[in-house]
């Protein structure tokens, strides 16, 4: 059985990798991310210059931002910083999985961070749709 | 369509705000509602020093993106680069303006990289994120 740890600066590695689940995208997950940042642009309903409908360009955020979950038992964090690159538009139907790597680890003020890079794709297609960076700070326990 | 043309922007123009209040219902929306989140569960935002539950950062940076889009339209959607910091944290019942002002404009191949400068803030007009996204003009 594998086990998790709780994350913590100690414990995590530059240079480990993680992998999220994959996920196909939903209408509902169209809906339900409309709903929630009220942005109900009629290219995620419609139509749009792409040909067809298109999802919300930061929809896919969180399955990167949560990929340290696939390995460590997470309790809470607060999220620094964010560096997005959208290369392709999302549609509903992909099949998208996000990967990424911590790049650095550090202290400021006495509090951790973590910086992980990270790329989204299109599971079938291997066509990279997002790409970035992010600095989460890692809660003491 | 295509591409908005470099020729209608000019730098330090103002994008028009774009405001948002922020309902528990809709963060429990994106980040899922689950026991000891400081997102969903209150009492747990409580023992971890937030005098409400948190929303995610993330929910910001879709802010950025809307005020993007209906800036750039398909240059930001492919294309487009955002570099946010978030400075202080959001509050479930808080009300987040966004302001923007056009930076900078750059050639990229044959096209021009337009680059905005954008802040957002709380009803106190406390500075919540900072940062900057670009994308593609003609």
């Amino acid at each position: 059985m594998v086990e998790f740890k709780r994350i913590s600066y100690d414990v995590v590695r530059v240079g480990e990798e993680f992998m999220s689940d994959d996920f196909l995208v939903k209408p509902e997950d169209v809906d339900t991310f409309a709903f929630a940042v009220d942005d109900h642009h009629p290219w995620f309903f419609e139509d749009s210059p792409f040909g067809g409908t298109i999802v919300h360009p930061v929809l896919l955020g969180n399955q990167a931002l949560t990929m340290r979950h696939s390995r460590y038992i997470v309790p809470a964090g607060l999220h620094a910083k964010m560096q997005f690159e959208f290369i392709e538009p999302v549609r509903v139907g992909m099949r998208v999985r996000s990967y990424g790597k911590v790049i650095d680890k550090f202290e400021k003020r006495g509090r951790h961070y973590m910086v992980t890079e990270f790329t989204t794709r299109n599971e079938e297609s291997g066509t990279v749709l997002t790409r970035g960076q992010f600095t989460q700070m890692l809660f003491p326990e | 369509m295509g591409l908005k043309t470099a020729a209608s922007i000019r730098i330090g123009e103002e994008l028009p705000p774009l405001t948002k209040p922020i309902a528990q219902r809709q963060i429990d929306a994106y980040s899922g509602v689950r026991p000891y989140s400081i997102h969903t569960d209150a009492e747990w935002a409580r023992k971890k020093g937030f005098a409400a539950p948190l929303a995610q950062g993330m929910m910001s940076t879709a802010y950025v993106s809307q005020m993007m889009v209906q800036f750039l339209g398909e240059g930001f959607v492919r294309g487009g680069r955002m570099s946010v910091a978030f400075v202080k944290p959001v509050l479930a019942g808080d009300t987040l303006t966004m302001h923007g002002a056009v930076k900078s404009m750059d050639a990229e191949g044959a096209q021009k990289r337009v680059t905005v400068e954008f802040w957002c803030e709380n009803q106190q007009g406390v500075k919540t994120m900072v940062g900057n996204a670009s994308g593609l003009a003609a």
